[in-house]
């Protein structure tokens, strides 16, 4: 779901959905659920939630690095930077000073799909934040100087979780072959010539377009009151303007109809494998049967890929698997992390015997139970805090269309059949449905007096 | 991408003890909940707090130790031996061992830290008996199998290049730590090195096991949804049988800060990034100032706008982040800054983050800044209390330091009463000067070694090196 966050972190995936159960029924609080359109199409989601006095507070875009192209690959996520560095009413950082000498803190991320601002305030400074929000969204200043300051930080960034990791440069080259057509080809990070270029009438024009109230999603949970969030909000973001719904992204990815392969050589002492295979979008009848198959292969020490490649072949260190879930189709995920001189071909080699097994026989007794109790648990792990819970509201209704089928997706797990999950199984994890990257290590050139 | 590294969603994480609400919640900011507290005959130490919003049940326990009870040259015996206490225990081999956690969606970790082997876990309400049984296994119970040590050692040593070849801004640390504490135990890592790991056999796994698993060393805080009268019974039965064999925690001597002027260059061939820690030897648990500490730390390099960070990135664009660490363990632990930079500009934001350690000890910090750092503090506090998971480590924490309730209950209060004079304090006290630092640099030695010269004598090694620390040294 998180593209880009979720595949910088394999294995950290964040699960957002439930399993069997009656979560509608035994949620408390989810009655208190409110929800209002203002005039201007910024739709507001408010769950009370007095167990702590602070609201998280996550407001989603509907912008990501799928609305991108070549020239301006990155912008997405640069523009999530430059929401923090002034408006015509605040100087650049004013807005960070403010929200932390009052008790808050924030954060924000950019996926393919989405750009998400989130802070965590106490409820007395909530009027607060609906100014200091609204004023960036509706005041946002382009101060070349600032821009060319911001271009650092990303370039930072970009060396941190790319090009000084061999996992991140594998990732980046195996997602942009998989894609030949649909702007999911793009890092979110973005290309470094396109970092060193953005122009100012590409930022302006970037947020007339997509970072409109038509646009976007608020959502907040906790010390808060729905009905003086509803007057808060109409107050602060009511005078924002409508603008024209942004063009869709057209663009459909053909048919992958034959096994792409690439090597990444890297200054590296191990070797990893990294396999991708095209998946339908988040809303699709198939995610459920795939989230639990994902489960089975690769979640955890019990599971499939792990006991066969780590345990009893002792071929990987380490395996990941992880999936998108956005607005189209995407990726899933495999990583085996190789120990120094490990065996790429044998481990491909069990890796797609695995693979094939699932597509063709049934699951045993309890592996389908397995992953739907991982699935449940991790639901309510994420409903104990203020911030999953706002996460998951805003999650379901930005990519599911309706924030209540939260409450409903324990059921979509628990109508999950083991031969839906092979059948799944059997059309995803192909060999001609896959783009297959292998990180090569090569040995440091030797240095003056060594 | 996230917009910035640090500031973590999971407040409970953060290692120093945090705040409460001031001004925003005038009322008082928040109360630990009632638990209860009770010393088994065997002298294992059990919380028990009861919470009932969402049907979880967390446990968070330590068995003092960790890896300052390693044999010296043993560093990573306290690792491999609290992963293979899950590696079979009780009726069950690994794969079974695993298979029931994961079976019921549960989570079960161990974890080898500094002053104590770590054990946690999250299952749902309904199968708190079978928590309680694999806790009890692995206590009691670990078959600490010979084959299972085999591959959890050569895993560790493989898994220690996959880190050397990712972002290394988990690394610099484990060298810094190295370096500045020498031959104390606590320049010992938690991984253990390629180098020690293969020093570790499995007989000596096994002597580890017997002397720290032992019911005078366990402190188990379990929170969620149960019954306290119940869940105290069962956990009677679990652990009430289990003797202890009487070995001693080491004692250990607070360690000094080093002369400073020191330079590690860790040389990383082809990197285009330098990370870089830059501290000596601060300051203990026990301080009695660690709100202050707090409130320094947290305006110096603890939060977005702090100095650190508004020089090296807000302002300069150098760095993604910057930040300040002040570790507080039993004895006097390492207060550190830590950044990262283009290979090129180096020095610029060594020196950058250089200025700002001179403007905090030569102009300190001012009013409205203590007020800022204070609410901030005092507003985010409650986060880090809000599950029961979170309430089960937090609680940890505070019973395995020996502090008492006043820590959480009494913290905004504290907070509010730190004065500017305090503040000054501590910051000449905790933070070195200039001329007692040491530095730790990962990066491109080619390009940026001469440069380097500028701070001191400069010690280089390579990432590839087996040992956390130079040869020559």
């Amino acid at each position: 779901m998180f593209r880009y966050l979720v595949r910088l972190l394999p294995g950290l995936a964040l699960l957002l959905c439930a399993t069997s159960g009656h979560a509608r029924d035994a949620l408390a609080g989810s009655e208190n659920i409110q929800s209002r359109t203002l005039e201007n199409g910024l739709k507001v989601i408010v769950w009370p939630d007095q167990d702590i006095p602070n609201v998280a507070w996550y407001h989603w875009v509907r912008a990501g690095a799928r609305n991108e192209h070549p020239g301006i690959t990155g912008l997405s996520h640069f523009f999530e930077h430059m929401m923090f560095n002034g408006t015509s009413k605040r100087e650049p950082g004013e807005f960070d000073r403010i929200m932390e000498a009052n008790g808050g803190a924030n954060n924000a991320y950019t996926s393919s799909d989405v750009t998400v601002y989130t802070d965590w305030v106490p409820g007395a400074a909530l009027e607060l934040n609906f100014e200091l929000e609204s004023d960036r969204f509706q005041n946002l200043a382009f101060v070349e100087e600032v821009v060319n300051s911001e271009r650092g930080v990303v370039y930072s960034e970009r060396r941190s979780s790319v090009d000084n990791q061999s996992a991140g440069k594998l990732l980046e080259q195996v997602n942009a072959t998989a894609f030949v057509a649909h702007p999911y080809q793009f890092p979110v990070i973005g290309w470094p010539s396109d970092i060193e270029n953005w122009k100012m009438q590409d930022l302006q024009q970037y947020f007339r377009t997509y970072y409109a109230p038509n646009n976007t999603t608020l959502v907040i949970v906790g010390a808060v009151q729905p009905d003086q969030v509803f007057a808060l909000a109409e107050k602060y973001f009511g005078p924002i303007s409508t603008q024209p719904a942004p063009e869709p992204v057209r663009t459909v990815e053909p048919p992958q109809n034959g096994q792409r392969r690439l090597e990444v050589f890297d200054t590296a002492q191990a070797p990893i494998l990294a396999v991708a295979f095209h998946i339908p979008q988040a809303d699709h009848a198939d995610t459920a049967a795939l989230t639990l198959a994902m489960d089975v292969l690769g979640e955890g020490s019990s599971s499939r890929l792990y006991q066969r490649l780590v345990e009893q072949e002792q071929l990987a260190v380490e395996v990941f698997a992880f999936k998108d879930e956005g607005f189209d189709p995407g990726l899933a995920w495999i990583f085996a992390m190789l120990p120094p001189d490990g065996d790429l071909q044998r481990t491909e080699q069990v890796l797609f015997e695995e693979l094939d097994k699932m597509g063709s026989e049934v699951l045993l007794p309890g592996e389908l139970e397995k992953a739907r109790n991982i699935q449940m648990a991790n639901f309510w792990r994420k409903l104990a805090t203020i911030d999953g819970k706002a996460d998951l509201l805003g999650t379901y209704e930005v990519f599911y269309g309706d924030y209540g089928k939260m409450l409903d997706v324990p059921a979509h797990y628990a109508g999950v059949s083991p031969e839906q999950v092979k059948d799944v199984v059997a059309r995803v994890f192909r060999r001609a449905n896959s783009t297959l990257g292998l990180l090569i290590p090569e040995a440091a050139e030797q240095e003056e007096g060594e | 991408m996230n917009r910035y590294p640090f500031w973590r969603r999971s407040l409970a994480a953060t290692v120093l003890v945090l705040a409460v609400m001031a001004r925003a919640a005038a009322a008082g900011g928040i109360q630990l909940p009632a638990y209860q507290q009770i010393q088994l005959k065997n002298g294992a130490t059990l919380v028990l707090l009861e919470k009932h919003d969402v049907p979880l049940v967390a446990f968070s326990a330590a068995l003092r130790g960790g890896l300052v009870t390693e044999p010296a040259e043993k560093n990573g015996v306290a690792s491999l031996t609290s992963q293979l206490l899950q590696k079979g225990a009780g009726e069950r081999d690994a794969k079974a061992f695993a298979e029931a956690v994961a079976a019921v969606g549960g989570v079960f970790d161990v974890s080898a830290n500094l002053e104590y082997l770590g054990l946690s876990g999250e299952f749902m309400a309904r199968d708190t008996d079978l928590m309680i049984s694999l806790l009890a296994d692995v206590l009691r119970r670990p078959h600490l199998d010979q084959a299972e040590f085999d591959k959890l050692r050569n895993r560790a040593i493989q898994g220690l290049a996959g880190m050397k070849d990712s972002d290394a801004r988990g690394l610099v640390g484990i060298y810094a730590r190295a370096l500045v504490f020498g031959n104390h135990p606590y320049a010992r890592s938690d991984t253990g090195s390629e180098a020690s790991l293969a020093r570790v056999s499995h007989q000596d796994a096994k002597e580890y096991a017997r002397d720290n698993l032992s019911p005078e060393r366990l402190l188990l805080v379990i929170a969620g949804d149960f019954d306290a009268g119940s869940m105290r019974d069962k956990m009677e039965k679990a652990l009430g049988g289990w003797t202890s064999v009487g070995a001693k925690t080491p004692q250990l001597p607070a360690a000094g800060r080093v002369p400073g002027g020191r330079v590690l260059l860790v040389d990383k061939p082809g990197a285009t990034q330098t990370y870089f820690w830059i501290g000596n030897i601060g300051v203990s648990r026990s301080d009695p100032d660690k709100v202050a500490i707090d409130l320094v730390n947290t305006l110096f390099g603890g939060r977005f706008t702090s100095m650190l960070n508004t020089a090296l990135r807000i302002e300069s664009g150098l760095t993604y982040g910057a930040h300040s660490n002040v570790d507080m363990p039993s004895q006097p632990g390492t207060v550190a800054m830590q950044s990262y930079t283009a290979t090129e500009t180096t020095i610029e934001a060594v020196d950058l983050a250089l200025e700002q350690l001179k403007g905090l000890r030569t102009k300190g910090l001012d009013e409205a800044q203590l007020r800022s750092g204070k609410t901030y503090r005092q507003g985010l506090f409650p986060m880090g209390f809000e599950t029961a998971k979170m309430l089960a480590g937090q609680l940890l924490s505070l019973k395995f330091y020996g502090l008492d309730d006043s820590n959480v209950n009494d913290y905004a209060r504290d907070m509010e009463a730190v004065s500017a004079e305090k503040a000054a304090a501590v910051i000449s006290r905790v933070y070195p000067g200039l001329d007692d630092l040491v530095y730790v640099f990962i990066g491109n030695s080619e390009a940026i070694g001469e440069q380097l010269e500028t701070y001191g004598k400069v010690t280089r090694m390579s990432i590839t090196d087996p040992d956390w620390t130079a040869s020559e040294e």
